[in-house]
């Protein structure tokens, strides 16, 4: 960023000495000149302005539950909007009792974001481990191998035209058509092959406590379940990961292949040395594709089940902070649920900053200086 | 008269009937009304039927939720909303006190378990603490011992309940757990009662079509989902055992009859009663009141012809009205619950003034 910097001032420094005796007049008085650059800032501007207001109005709403909750929110796994009414038990667990009356404690709602957090943590990793390797290898295919066939062309519309299609799309696709194969062939084959397997139970059994008791029952497979969301997200990440990592490769030096070639390497350690030439750059790809599959929204909803539950089976309905918004920020009138939602708002917003800084930097610190 | 002054007489008339024209097409009537989505198919029917009857009259609903449709009415941008919740003490307080609100029930509606399970034709029987043990995860199987206890006679599989349950707040969920809760102390002391709760296990989906497609897509799952809802998606759903020990398939007649069992209590102006558990061989007892909100005093409404024109259409809708309610498979309101709607919707006043109804 600051090469980039550099470069535009100092050809805005030499461009205005060298012209100014020339056309002085005309360029004093170009008001297309001064018309653009008005709208170039005003435009930089407003941007800024939009995100810093985006991110003041999240702050302000958020407040009551930061308030409330504090850091603590981040890892709280109860999330339960209404009140609780029980009866009071004393240290012995034995029912409290006065005047022949239960007495009964009220329990307020609590929110936490840690499932959430998981969820949205766990669907993306998932993500990138589906999604990464097709990635890299198609990138690589793109430059090293589809330009002699000359279909490079053809083949990166393609992968760029799955980018294209609306999130909705992937979300029915995967409601109707993958979710249910999940559910009756994927599923029941890895149970029937695994359930025995010393070490894999927590895949296909789940403990739900009912009155303070463990009771251990079988994971229903339905198909909605973490290993969908995380498919579906998957393929959604798939055209901009292979986009940018095919950039990157294409930034390679020529000579760097070259060298490796001369040096005796073989085609496929040469395209290996080209990957690691390229890792800033690569790794930046990455993040770019788990910037897009933790905010993903609308598909992830469809597929994953919705339950704000830790389970560490991925055939477990789970939950992500984005699909908790979309389930129910229309109906969170009440306020501290509403500012929670807002609170999982926020910081789902700053670990996408986090991860577009982070891939900025590294895409661009290896795309433009070595490109050219 | 100069030929000059009959021109400006002849203009003159001209205008005036312009005038009385413009005067004409402004007493059609705007009324806005906003709030729950369960009964918004039916308040649409009765909006257009009702411009049938009354064409200058024009009510647009919005079906926002309920809880839009209570901050709507407090702050006054509708001239009615409505509810699947009664008010709270907090809410009639913020509108200015109970002498200030007038609520009364608009229609009835049920919440049915609605279930997928293969080769099964017999509808099956459920009682509510199986019910509460199924969503709490007690009941995992659908050949659980009490569920045969239940259905003797039926062939129920050996498969894994997969619970479905609404994500967004909704009333449905508040009048299923409210329910439940009166049936189990165990779920009311973990799951407990409201538009939104924790559940212990089981899939999610948003709104009734959200569960209604676990439910579709899903063997061995159950779910709770409006009666009508289920009726219209042909989804199956069982009876449920009420509190004179039969059980009971919601059907207009029966959850009407659980409206009916809390006539008695509905006095005043702010009409409310939790119908569900009513006693009654034929009751259903899954059922609700939904909710009509107004400001007492009807000053949120401009004229006294809107005002008028308002409080018409109530009272259409909750008499006449009321067979279209049974044709789209809400439950209408017996004829004991109408005595106190009747009461209620008289109490309206416009600027202090009682709204006369020809």
């Amino acid at each position: 960023m600051t090469t980039d910097a550099n470069a535009i001032s100092s050809s805005s420094a030499s461009n205005p000495s060298g012209g100014r005796r020339a056309d002085s007049i005309f360029r004093r008085f170009n008001v297309g000149d001064a018309l653009l650059g008005l709208i170039c800032r005003t435009s930089a501007v407003v941007i800024a302005l939009m995100l810093a207001s985006l991110v003041l109005v999240l702050l302000s709403s958020a407040m009551p539950a930061i308030r409330e909750f504090g850091l603590g929110f981040l890892v709280s796994r109860e999330w339960r909007v209404n009140e609780l009414e029980r009866p009071l038990r004393d240290a012995a667990g034995q029912i409290v009792m006065q005047d022949g009356e239960v007495v009964t404690e009220t329990i307020k709602p609590a929110f936490g974001a840690l499932p959430v957090i998981y969820g949205t943590a766990v669907s993306s990793a998932l993500a990138l481990l589906f999604a990464v390797p097709l990635s890299l290898g198609a990138a690589l295919f793109l430059v090293r191998v589809a330009p002699t066939l000359r279909i490079a062309g053809p083949l990166s519309f393609l992968i760029e035209f799955l980018a294209a299609i609306p999130s909705l799309a992937y979300g029915i696709w995967g409601l109707f058509v993958l979710a249910p194969f999940l559910q009756t062939t994927v599923g029941p084959a890895f149970q029937n092959t695994l359930q025995n397997v010393p070490g894999l139970r927590w895949m296909f059994f789940e403990t739900v406590t009912i009155s303070g008791k463990l009771v251990e029952r079988p994971i229903p497979m339905t198909g909605r379940d973490m290993l969908c969301g995380s498919l579906v997200l998957a393929i959604m990440i798939l055209p901009i990961v292979t986009s940018v990592s095919r950039d990157v490769l294409k930034a390679v030096p020529r000579t760097q292949i070259e060298g490796t070639l001369a040096l005796g390497a073989t085609w496929w350690q040469s395209c290996i040395a080209m990957l690691r030439y390229g890792r800033a750059g690569l790794f930046g790809a990455v993040m770019l594709g788990l910037a897009r599959a933790a905010g993903e929204t609308m598909a992830i909803t469809m597929v994953i089940g919705n339950n704000n539950q830790i389970n560490p089976s991925p055939f477990a309905p789970a939950q992500t902070m984005a699909s908790l918004l979309a389930n129910e920020f229309a109906e969170a009138s009440e306020g501290l649920h509403r500012s929670s939602l807002l609170y999982v708002a926020l910081v789902l917003l700053a670990m996408s900053l986090v991860f577009n800084i982070v891939a900025r930097r590294l895409v661009i610190g290896t795309t433009s200086p070595a490109g050219h | 008269m100069s030929i000059l002054q009959r021109a400006a007489w002849v203009s003159a008339v001209g205008v005036s009937i312009v005038v009385g024209g413009q005067v004409a097409s402004a007493g059609e009537v705007r009324l806005g009304g906003a709030g729950a989505t369960f009964p918004a198919p039916l308040y649409t029917k009765w909006v257009a039927e009702y411009e049938k009857v009354n064409p200058s009259v024009k009510i647009d609903y919005r079906s926002i939720g309920s809880g839009g449709g209570v901050k709507s009415i407090t702050d006054k941008t509708v001239a009615f909303g409505a509810s699947d919740a009664p008010l709270n003490k907090k809410e009639i307080d913020a509108m200015g006190g109970e002498d200030k609100v007038v609520q009364f029930p608009a229609v009835i509606g049920g919440v049915v378990p609605a279930y997928n399970l293969p080769g099964v034709k017999e509808t099956i029987k459920f009682s509510g603490d199986v019910l509460a043990d199924i969503f709490l995860g007690k009941i995992s199987s659908w050949d659980d011992p009490r569920l045969q206890e239940l259905n003797s006679g039926v062939n129920l599989p050996k498969l894994a309940i997969t619970p479905a349950f609404r994500t967004d707040g909704s009333g449905t969920t508040h009048v299923f757990t409210s329910y439940l809760a009166t049936q189990s102390p165990t779920f009311k002391g973990e799951v407990g009662a409201g538009n939104q709760v924790k559940w212990p296990l089981g899939q999610g989906g948003k709104g009734n079509e959200g569960v209604a497609a676990v439910i579709q897509q899903t063997a061995g799952s159950i779910g709770y989902i409006e009666q009508n809802y289920a009726v219209a998606n042909k989804i199956a759903y069982g009876s449920v055992k009420n509190k004179a020990g039969q059980f009971i398939l919601a059907t207009p007649d029966t959850m009407s009859l659980a409206g009916d069992g809390a006539a008695a209590t509905l006095k005043g102006t702010i009409l409310r009663a939790d119908i569900w558990d009513q006693p009654g061989e034929k009751t259903y007892p899954i059922s609700a009141f939904t909710y009509i909100i107004l400001y007492k005093d009807l000053s949120n409404i401009k004229t006294a012809d809107e005002a008028k024109a308002l409080v018409s259409f109530l009272k259409w809708a909750t008499s006449s009205g009321q067979s279209l309610a049974t044709q789209m498979d809400y439950a209408p309101l017996s004829d004991n619950v109408r005595k106190a709607v009747d009461a209620a919707i008289a109490s309206l006043t416009h600027d202090g003034k009682p709204v006369q109804i020809k």
